[in-house]
């Protein structure tokens, strides 16, 4: 008989008890989105792997701090967004955004989504562009917020912002990439 | 939603994000090795003992212990005290309110401290171009830049002090230096970290800070240089202090 998938939370309770096929689990199920979180605050894959990993290590060792009921993701997330800008920090790189190559179905590349297809590649690459141009502090928020889609409070918590500290820098963020987006038309 | 955070959605389905490692496996092989990342906290503990001796020697510092459930560990430099707390209160750097106090002339600010006021003399700084004098904390501070965008902060004080906090998962990097004419120092750098002035009221102004270089003068006055520089050139222009 198989028994059903342990939820989150049990999941949680095992790993603070040492349970290390537990936390395994866990890890499997967020690392996609810690990796991303790290590449898009560090630019390099290399550092990004180095960081996510190094995350999840100390959070396996910090999760007695874990709250009961405190949402996971943003935990882990705001552990390996320290990693990751502490890595960045150290090496001084700061490393732009690219867009995947078109879909080639020679190269076996993914299929651009629907919506990409009707935001033409030189729209996209000219706001990504923008978007590189931006203080690192707002490029992270609206990294957070719409490259990762985050909710404001998840980007506050993973980025150990106040939410209103978000809003801003979203808001600033955006009316630049505006200003800017304007000016490349005229 | 407004067309351009739809347009910001629909690229970040299209960055070129490498192809994620197998993290799970490597995390479980770490854990079962036992192999733990490097742990600023332990560096930390090295350099709180190395601090303390040094204290104990100079006969410069005492610092209080807090409570043991928040206070990690902690050691002071000065009029200063850095203190590892588990975690911050959530806090954002006050970019009009830097504590700095009243605007005097660098005249006053010698008159009204009752320390030896020390000035930069590094060749890229000119003469301090904002005097400010704190009466609570006693503190002369010079601010290169504005309030609002600080470019460097300097603050001296001949007793008490700040109160810098780092937490334990922000990850602030601490190491021992000297200055050139032999003061000791602490260089705080990565993770942003907390700095109170409790004693004067409330424990405000809590702002955030960056890079900071504590060290305390010969003639005991307790300096501290925030600013967004590199280890080297905020010794360089601690050593110039005269």
């Amino acid at each position: 008989m198989v028994g059903r998938p342990l939820s989150e939370a049990e999941l949680v309770e095992r790993a603070k008890r040492g349970d290390q096929d537990a936390y395994g689990e866990l890890v499997h199920a967020y690392q996609g989105i810690a990796f991303r979180t790290a590449y898009l605050l560090t630019g390099s894959s290399a550092d990004a792997e180095d960081a996510a990993q190094d995350a999840f290590v100390k959070a396996f060792y910090a999760l007695g701090r874990f709250r009961r009921g405190a949402e996971l993701r943003p935990w882990l997330l705001r552990i390996v967004a320290n990693e990751a800008r502490n890595r960045r920090r150290s090496t001084g790189r700061r490393t732009n955004l690219a867009l995947r190559a078109a879909a080639d179905p020679l190269s076996g590349g993914a299929a651009p989504s629907p919506e990409a297809n009707l935001l033409a590649g030189e729209q996209q690459t000219e706001l990504l562009a923008a978007v590189n141009e931006l203080p690192e502090e707002q490029r992270e928020v609206i990294a957070c917020r719409f490259f990762l889609e985050l909710t404001e409070e998840e980007t506050a918590e993973t980025l150990s912002l106040r939410k209103g500290t978000v809003k801003s820098r979203l808001s600033r963020g955006l009316a630049r990439l505006r200003t800017q987006l304007e000016t490349d038309d005229a | 939603m407004p067309e351009l955070e739809r347009a910001l959605r629909t690229i970040g389905g299209s960055l070129d994000y490498p192809a994620t490692p197998d993290l799970a496996g490597a995390v479980r092989r770490r854990l079962t090795e036992g192999r733990r990342p490097d742990r600023p906290f332990l560096r930390r503990r090295v350099l709180v003992v190395a601090l303390v001796v040094l204290a104990v020697a100079v006969g410069a510092v005492m610092v209080v212990p807090q409570a043991r459930s928040t206070v990690l560990d902690w050691l002071g430099i000065g009029g200063v005290t850095i203190r590892y707390v588990e975690e911050l209160p959530p806090v954002e750097k006050a970019t009009t309110d830097l504590g700095l106090g009243d605007r005097v002339s660098l005249q006053e600010a010698r008159e009204l401290g009752g320390f030896p006021v020390l000035v930069p003399a590094a060749d890229e700084l000119d003469d301090p171009p904002g005097v400010y004098y704190r009466a609570e904390a006693r503190q002369v501070a010079f601010l290169y830049g504005t309030e609002r965008d600080p470019k460097l902060l300097i603050t001296q004080a001949g007793t008490g002090g700040a109160v810098e906090k780092l937490a334990n998962l922000n990850e602030t990097d601490t190491e021992l230096v000297t200055m050139d004419g032999g003061s000791a120092g602490v260089w705080l750098s990565g993770e942003k970290h907390g700095l109170f002035y409790p004693g004067v009221g409330q424990e405000e102004p809590f702002r955030l800070v960056g890079n900071a270089l504590v060290f305390e003068t010969a003639s005991g006055v307790t300096v501290r240089i925030e600013a967004e520089i590199s280890k080297d050139e905020a010794i360089r222009i601690a050593s110039s202090m005269r």
